[in-house]
């Protein structure tokens, strides 16, 4: 009787033990995903910055290469570019609350909130004088919430754009709210090469923030 | 960094007695140890789940302290662990491998192991060293340097063999460790009858 009972307990444990394991990884499943997102993001901005590598080596060639090849190349590599819709096209940086994430291009079907930072369809790239570059990205607790610590900046932070082998420096200037109405109206410096990041307002359902960088 | 041995000993004798946060912290461990030492004649249960409680008090109490520090080394050690197992160096990868090899050379040459453990040992081994060489050979084919991590995991199919190989290795790991840990417990039954 007392083994039988042993038994039972025995049971008992092992199958409250293996619900508490299933707890346990549920309960830490959105942060774990959200972990491992980074862990990616991180290798997708190393293939990116070799890549950039790579390009800068084929920007040196052309002076001293003949260009029928260059023009080969340029075919291969839009052939690349369509088959490769994930590869980032810049990078977003910024050192005061530890943000380094890349961005695809406009027209690709991966510039999309719900996988990466995105590019608004009325942005200018960074390379566009007095242009305004807008990205928006979700913030909450998500492992796709690339902008869940942008509450954290303060007027004077720097952050910095690669695009192209050139990197732009800005510097935060303005942060505002303003209600989610599925607009937002951008007050910058129109003569000013300004970066525009758009985010949910911290523990707020109602408002977006937007923070606006001037460029130094 | 530049200190000498003598230098290095004396620095490290003269910490605990720096301030006096530092020589409470001293004693404090000093007393829990002769605790401890005293209890294991003793053997008082009260005592032992105390002196746990009171440990493990002083590390979440530490916690509590430095939250954010932790909450970031925490993340940083699951990120590594999870860089390990997506994209592990060149070094961390043939360190996996040397390590399956050394477990398929012992298995082939340990007299007193089941028949069944020697079969799935080698399936899994071989395995691993299987796609070990499909990977050195597409490295060889892509012209990949294998020096630079982002260089390896740009190609597709070497990404795909390396994360199936890691899960092999982890397969590898729990269950050669499930297997000794029921090969202990099954001995010590057996002794005990």
């Amino acid at each position: 009787m007392q083994r039988k009972n042993r038994n039972i307990k025995s049971q008992l444990f092992k199958v409250g033990f293996f619900f508490l394991i299933i707890g346990i990884l549920i309960f830490f499943s959105s942060p774990l995903k959200k972990l491992r997102n980074e862990v990616f993001e991180e290798m997708r901005l190393a293939i990116f910055k070799l890549d950039i590598n790579e390009d800068n080596t084929t920007i040196n060639n052309i002076n001293t290469e003949n260009l029928e090849i260059i023009t080969e190349n340029n075919e291969v590599k839009e052939e690349n570019d369509k088959k490769a819709n994930y590869s980032y096209i810049g990078e977003l940086s910024i050192p005061s609350i530890r943000l380094q994430r890349g961005f695809v291009s406009k027209e690709s079907k991966y510039n999309n909130v719900n996988y990466n930072i995105t590019i608004a369809n009325e942005a200018d790239y960074p390379d566009v004088p007095s242009g305004n570059f807008i990205l928006m990205a979700h913030s909450g607790n998500a492992y796709i919430s690339f902008f869940d610590k942008l509450y954290r900046l303060q007027i004077g932070d720097k952050a910095s754009v690669s695009y192209n082998a050139v990197t732009y420096n800005y510097q935060l200037t303005k942060i505002y709210n303003q209600a989610k109405t599925g607009t937002v109206a951008i007050y910058r410096n129109p003569s000013v090469k300004t970066l525009t990041l758009i985010t949910c307002t911290h523990n707020d359902d109602y408002n977006q923030t937007i923070y606006i960088f001037e460029e130094i | 960094m530049d200190l000498s041995l003598v230098e290095k000993v004396l620095t490290f004798l003269k910490i605990p007695f720096q301030s006096f946060l530092t020589i409470e912290i001293f004693l404090i461990f000093i007393i829990l140890y002769i605790f401890l030492v005293y209890n294991e004649k003793r053997n008082n249960k009260k005592v032992k789940i105390f002196l746990t409680a009171l440990i493990i008090f002083f590390i979440f109490l530490l916690i509590f302290y430095f939250q954010e520090d932790i909450s970031i080394v925490f993340s940083e050690i699951i990120k590594t662990l999870m860089r390990c197992f997506y994209f592990p160096n060149i070094i961390f990868y043939f360190l996996t491998v040397i390590i399956t090899l050394i477990v398929l050379i012992y298995t082939i040459f340990k007299p007193n192991i089941t028949r069944l453990n020697k079969i799935i040992t080698y399936a899994i081994t071989l395995t691993d060293l299987f796609l070990f060489t499909n990977f050195i050979s597409l490295a060889i084919s892509n012209n990949t340097s294998l020096t630079n991590t982002a260089n390896i995991y740009q190609h597709d199919e070497m990404f795909i063999l390396v994360l199936v190989s890691q899960i092999i290795f982890l397969i590898l790991i729990i269950y050669k460790s499930i297997y000794h840990f029921c090969y202990i417990k099954h001995q010590k039954l057996k002794n005990t009858q």
